[in-house]
């Protein structure tokens, strides 16, 4: 299965960390929007796009509201979602679970715990 | 006879009369000193506002150094960011070549080998071919510079990690710009009512305060997994269908 990543974070460094340990566990399909509203946009305009990284704090559409578009829309609401924030206390945690993102990882990460979460969710989809 | 009455009722006056001068002259010292203190504290109060309102008007300044300190880290972090994938990208070809050599010289050991074979007859061409087997190669080096290439790959691919620092550094400034902005505000309604001059720009400096859902307060740099552990569990629960009951069992 050919996967492409829209990656979703306000942070330019982290994009580039993201998507620089996607490359090194042989992934090379990529997209990026700079907040929820981005990725919507980007999600609206790119049929290609499989699996979703995203942030949770960003400006205009923060990531746990984008969980919620994409879930609500009938076109997307199976898309892979795995979140990547420095939120790690359990209401959050559990917040995002009740969103329905598919998995979970707290910041700073490494591409080992990025490969492992990506790895649970491609096999339970 | 009422006139006596009247004169007793004046006397009586006069004497109500000089009790209040005998205790207004009591009063008069402790009035003094209220004025005193007034006028020693209206011009007190005056400085305390217009230090406030200096503060106020210094605070946007505060700020904005917050502002460019997250924006130079990100420059650097960057420009690291750049060095590091153009460092990787060289090792990556050194790499390739040191790989290519290495197949190339499996295949010149098996040619190597045919013409062992074929000479073996050879007296004179078995001395040759010792002589020159016992000659140092080059070759043996290449696995071992592949490993050093590999850890040096890996330890460069460390430090692009560790530069998600910058993500959370900002976070933290964020948090603490957002602080001020509070501290500001109450500054500025403060002053408003202390004086009722406004503070200038107020309307304008509304537009800057931060989002606070853009950045998390909590946010810490940490090498403990706890939290991804926590993160670990709440998802595998939910993947095992627990209950929320359950769930809240396991951190109680």
């Amino acid at each position: 299965m050919d996967i492409k990543f829209l990656v979703v974070d306000d942070s330019v460094t982290m994009r580039r960390i993201v998507i620089n340990s996607l490359r090194s566990l042989g992934y090379s399909d990529f997209v990026e929007a700079c907040d929820g509203k981005d990725a919507l946009d980007k999600l609206g305009t790119d049929d290609g796009i499989n699996f979703v990284i995203t942030d949770w704090n960003m400006p205009v559409l923060s990531g746990l509201e984008l969980v919620k578009s994409i879930r609500g829309d009938e076109k997307h609401s199976k898309l892979a979602i795995l979140m990547v924030t420095t939120r790690g206390v359990k209401e959050d945690i559990i917040e995002a679970l009740q969103a329905k993102v598919n998995n979970y990882v707290v910041k700073p990460f490494t591409p080992q715990i990025l490969k492992e979460k990506i790895e649970q969710i491609l096999t339970a989809v | 006879m009422k006139k006596v009455s009247n004169m007793s009722e004046l006397f009586e006056r006069l004497n109500d009369l000089k009790v209040v001068f005998f205790y207004g002259q009591k009063f008069i010292p402790i009035i003094q000193s209220i004025i005193d203190f007034m006028s020693e504290t209206v011009p007190l109060l005056e400085d305390i506002n217009s230090s406030i309102s200096d503060s106020t008007v210094k605070i946007p300044k505060a700020k904005d150094q917050i502002n460019n300190v997250t924006n130079a880290t990100e420059l650097a972090t960057t420009e690291i960011l750049d060095t590091v994938d153009s460092i990787s990208a060289e090792i990556g070809k050194v790499e390739n070549d040191l790989k290519t050599i290495q197949a190339k010289e499996e295949e010149r050991n098996i040619i190597w080998n045919k013409i062992k074979e074929n000479l073996s007859k050879d007296s004179n061409s078995i001395d040759l071919i010792n002589k020159y087997e016992n000659l140092d190669s080059v070759t043996f080096i290449i696995p071992k510079l592949l490993e050093v290439f590999d850890k040096t790959k890996n330890d460069v691919n460390n430090i692009a990690l560790s530069l998600q620092v910058q993500d959370i550094t900002s976070q933290q400034l964020a948090s603490v710009n957002h602080l001020i902005e509070s501290v500001r505000q109450r500054l500025s309604s403060l002053v408003m009512h202390l004086d009722e001059t406004e503070i200038k720009d107020i309307e304008s400096l509304q537009s800057i305060i931060p989002d606070t859902s853009a950045f998390n307060p909590e946010a810490i740099y940490t090498k403990s997994k706890e939290k991804q552990e926590t993160a670990d569990i709440l998802v595998n629960n939910r993947l095992n269908k627990a209950s929320q009951d359950e769930i809240d069992k396991l951190f109680s």
